[in-house]
């Protein structure tokens, strides 16, 4: 248990470190570039022609613009982790009460795609290296090249077309109907059906990927000796795969999805954007053309920190399924 | 092919290029991602060729006009397309008493001297055969000239005679003064509010429907009213009459929400979307590969601190760090590329350095240094040919990613505005309403193109990736 707790810090380190690169990253990019190097002034929503430079300077001090980057820097990851957001420009809501409002959707839609895809992909994997060399399995590859080269937004975007438009199957946008329906039951029906088609669209898009990295795993799992000798022991198909295989597996899978946790993150704010989804991702793509540097800041904050976390998790399901990563 | 890759040490990087080249064309699917390539490739040089018009060229038709190969089916087939009427010098059929026109090129000149009042008409007929349109536009060029006492004056009118009836589309009012409207011709389009009202129509009405309800002989008519006083003269050219019917069905792919022509617009996005592949695979292979071999071949703290950032930058959510940038530093082609560029380098540079490390500690890297070899000329003569093969399968492998995060953010209206690229289409597609329409032939052609160029590269660099590095094949499933 020792080695675990190590191990366990150890990564807790290395994933605080990202988190701090990135922080360093956004300030950079949207403050100190913008500002210091292209001259776009945060405050300017709030600038009017009409203003003296006293005025000017005030409203700039009020954004804390003329102190030192340093000391700009340590209030600006201070602020952030306090929770304090600030306010948008646009609404003037406190940023973290209408991120309360959408975080739940997004980790909903993403949380599910995940847990759906790693399921359908393993199990797509093993039906393929059972099959190995069989029509399924080339036409199965074949078509997951063709997925891989598409982009998830046209995916999104014909689902759309077709089972929203066309057939009318689904809405079109939102995450629940306006106005939803009071019973809960049916709200959660109706939750269901609006998400549908971004689920459809992040399972269809992940599960290619997964399914041909599994179906490898699971080859070369299955030549191995042990496998031979327990077959020679007498245990049955069953076993061999529940108890040997999958279990040799699931380490290598589990790190992949951990590498591909900002993928997912990045997608979502593609799928919420098609799907007008009432989420993070979205949010952070309507704030951005709306020039609303708070909510643009504090979004991208909590996707990194929701990405970090995650990879956290994966670290500490890595640890308990595959006990030696302790010992490294 | 393990001869044409062990000559590629040798002699240099483009027998390297070319033998691997060659070596593509013996996997068939290889031959296929090229051929689609080269098709590519092909659209994308000849872009002005193929396509009818810029891609910033509108109002060609109008707005969401359905592809013109629509009217072989008998549900279509009526549907107008443009109709374009030029009225201009021996053109006119001209009218009026006591009137010697003379006609210069493309101008008729009409002129009436001391105490005279004329009326003069010039027509032009033209056969509508086309079920009723949205809308029309056209401009007139004139010019008045008042000379001698005053109180001379002109005016002039536009008319168009429908079978039902005869509309007043532009009039000038009196004009006593010298008027010149050549370089800038009068303009009128039935989706001028004031025209509508003027017509008596409402607001919402779309004048081309109900100005050209029926098929049959139509009529623009010009009337040019001459009033000179006493030892006056005035007098009036009509150059050019323009006068389009907006068509409802135009091109190979109609047209988008502005009247621009959707295929045009497709076959222009082919250079962006290659440029875009290319540019930011070749930046971020060249970053991946400096990273690599420093941190392979220097190793330590330097490899460390280079890891522990290609690592943490892994990590980072790429789109969202990407809108919240794009946003705020402004949008640029180049600087879309450097951007993605920029994030897209890891994987590679993980690869790279892996690899150099292995190289490193070899016999005759060992040699080179005993004979006292500089780190540079080991470098560039013993490593960089070494990693030739997995250099060129992750440039091509990585141009897809590229494609398709340029075709997202163009997507998301963070790509460049003034470059046609096949994300901005569906940008335009999906907020100007043409899936309401259900209008497919806007929405699948380009993400089909999408697909079967980052197929193509996909393609290519497996077929590649088998020739070349058949010890790394297990990297090619991730």
């Amino acid at each position: 248990m020792d080695g675990l707790a190590k191990y366990l810090l150890r990564r807790a380190a290395d994933r605080a470190a990202v988190l701090f690169v990135a922080l360093v990253l956004q300030f950079a990019f949207l403050r100190v570039l913008p500002y210091y190097v292209l001259g776009i002034d945060p405050s300017f929503f709030f600038m009017n022609p009409n203003l003296t430079n006293e005025q000017r300077e005030l409203i700039r001090k009020a954004f804390g613009l003329d102190e030192p980057l340093h000391v700009q820097f340590v209030k600006y990851v201070l602020a952030l982790f306090t929770g304090n957001l600030g306010y948008s420009f646009y609404t003037r809501r406190p940023v973290i009460a209408e991120l309360m409002e959408r975080l739940p959707n997004t980790v909903v839609l993403l949380g599910t795609s995940t847990v759906l895809t790693l399921i359908i992909g393993l199990t797509l994997g093993l039906l393929l290296a059972m099959k190995r060399g069989t029509k399924f399995d080339t036409t199965f590859i074949g078509v997951s090249v063709l997925i891989n080269s598409f982009p998830t937004f046209y995916l999104g975007l014909l689902l759309l077309l077709v089972f929203g438009f066309y057939l009318g199957w689904f809405p079109l946008a939102g995450s629940v109907s306006r106005p939803p329906p009071s019973d809960p039951v049916l709200y959660i029906a109706d939750y269901l059906w609006h998400m549908t088609l971004p689920l459809l669209t992040l399972v269809t898009a992940g599960v290619g990927g997964y399914a041909l990295l599994s179906r490898n795993l699971f080859i070369t799992q299955m030549g191995e000796d042990y496998i031979i000798t327990a077959r020679a022991k007498g245990l049955d198909e069953r076993t061999i795969m529940v108890k040997h295989v999958l279990r040799n597996v699931l380490p290598p899978v589990i790190t992949i999805v951990a590498l591909a946790l900002p993928g997912i993150v990045s997608g979502a704010v593609i799928t919420e954007t098609v799907f007008s989804w009432y989420g993070v991702g979205r949010w952070l793509f309507e704030a951005s053309t709306q020039f609303d540097y708070p909510v643009v800041q504090g979004v991208l904050f909590i996707e990194i920190l929701l990405t970090v976390v995650s990879l956290y998790i994966a670290d500490i399901v890595i640890a308990i399924v595959d006990p030696r990563v302790r010992l490294r | 092919m393990k001869a044409s890759f062990a000559s590629a040490k040798g002699s240099g990087a483009f027998a390297g290029a070319l033998g691997a080249f060659r070596t593509i064309l013996r996997y068939r699917k290889g031959v296929f991602g090229l051929t689609v390539l080269v098709f590519f490739v092909l659209v994308a040089v000849f872009a002005d060729v193929i396509a009818p018009h810029k891609p910033d060229e509108i109002n060609l038709a109008e707005g969401y006009a359905v592809p013109a190969w629509f009217k072989m089916f008998p549900h279509y087939r009526d549907l107008p397309e443009n109709v374009d009427i030029v009225a201009e010098g021996k053109g006119w059929s001209i009218r009026g008493e006591g009137l010697n026109p003379i006609v210069l090129g493309n101008t008729v000149v009409l002129t009436a001297n001391g105490s005279k009042r004329l009326t003069v008409l010039l027509e032009r007929s033209f056969d509508y055969p086309y079920s009723p349109p949205k809308g029309f536009y056209g401009a007139l060029a004139y010019n008045v000239t008042v000379s001698g006492a005053s109180g001379s004056s002109a005016r002039i009118r536009l008319y168009l005679d429908t079978p039902s009836g005869s509309y007043l589309l532009y009039d000038s009012g009196s004009i006593a003064v010298n008027v010149s409207r050549f370089s800038t011709p009068v303009t009128f389009d039935a989706r001028d509010a004031s025209l509508k009202l003027a017509l008596g129509f409402s607001l919402y009405d779309d004048l081309g429907e109900k100005l050209f309800t029926e098929k049959g002989a139509y009529k623009l008519r010009v009337i040019v009213y001459l009033n000179a006083v006493e030892s006056g003269r005035v007098s009036v050219a009509v150059g050019r009459l323009y006068f389009r019917v907006r068509g409802l069905a135009y091109g190979l792919l109609g047209t988008d929400n502005l009247g621009a022509d959707i295929f045009s617009n497709l076959i222009y996005g082919t250079r962006v979307s290659l440029l875009v592949g290319v540019l930011a695979s070749v930046v971020s292979i060249s970053l991946g590969l400096i990273v690599g071999i420093v941190a392979g071949y220097k190793g330590g703290i330097v490899d460390q601190t280079l890891m522990f950032f290609t690592d943490t930058l892994m990590f980072i959510p790429l789109i969202p760090l990407l809108v919240a940038v794009s946003v705020f530093i402004g949008k640029s082609l180049y600087l879309t590329i450097l951007l993605i560029a920029l994030f897209s380098w890891m994987g590679f540079a993980r690869n790279c350095r892996a690899y150099v490390m292995s190289l490193r500690d070899r016999l005759f890297v060992e040699a080179a240094r005993a004979l006292g070899a500089s780190d540079t000329y080991i470098i560039f003569k013993h490593i960089l040919p070494q990693l030739s093969p997995i250099v060129y399968v992750t440039l091509v492998l990585n141009v897809p990613g590229a494609i398709l995060l340029e075709a997202s953010l163009s997507f998301l209206n963070l790509g460049d505005p003034s470059v046609p690229s096949w994300g901005r289409m569906l940008y335009n597609a999906r907020y100007s309403g043409a899936f309401s329409r259900l209008m497919w032939w806007w929405i699948l052609p380009p993400g089909v193109m999408i697909t079967l160029l980052a197929m193509s590269f996909v393609l290519i660099g497996q077929a590649l990736d088998e020739i070349l590095n058949p010890k790394l094949r297990a990297r090619r499933l991730s």
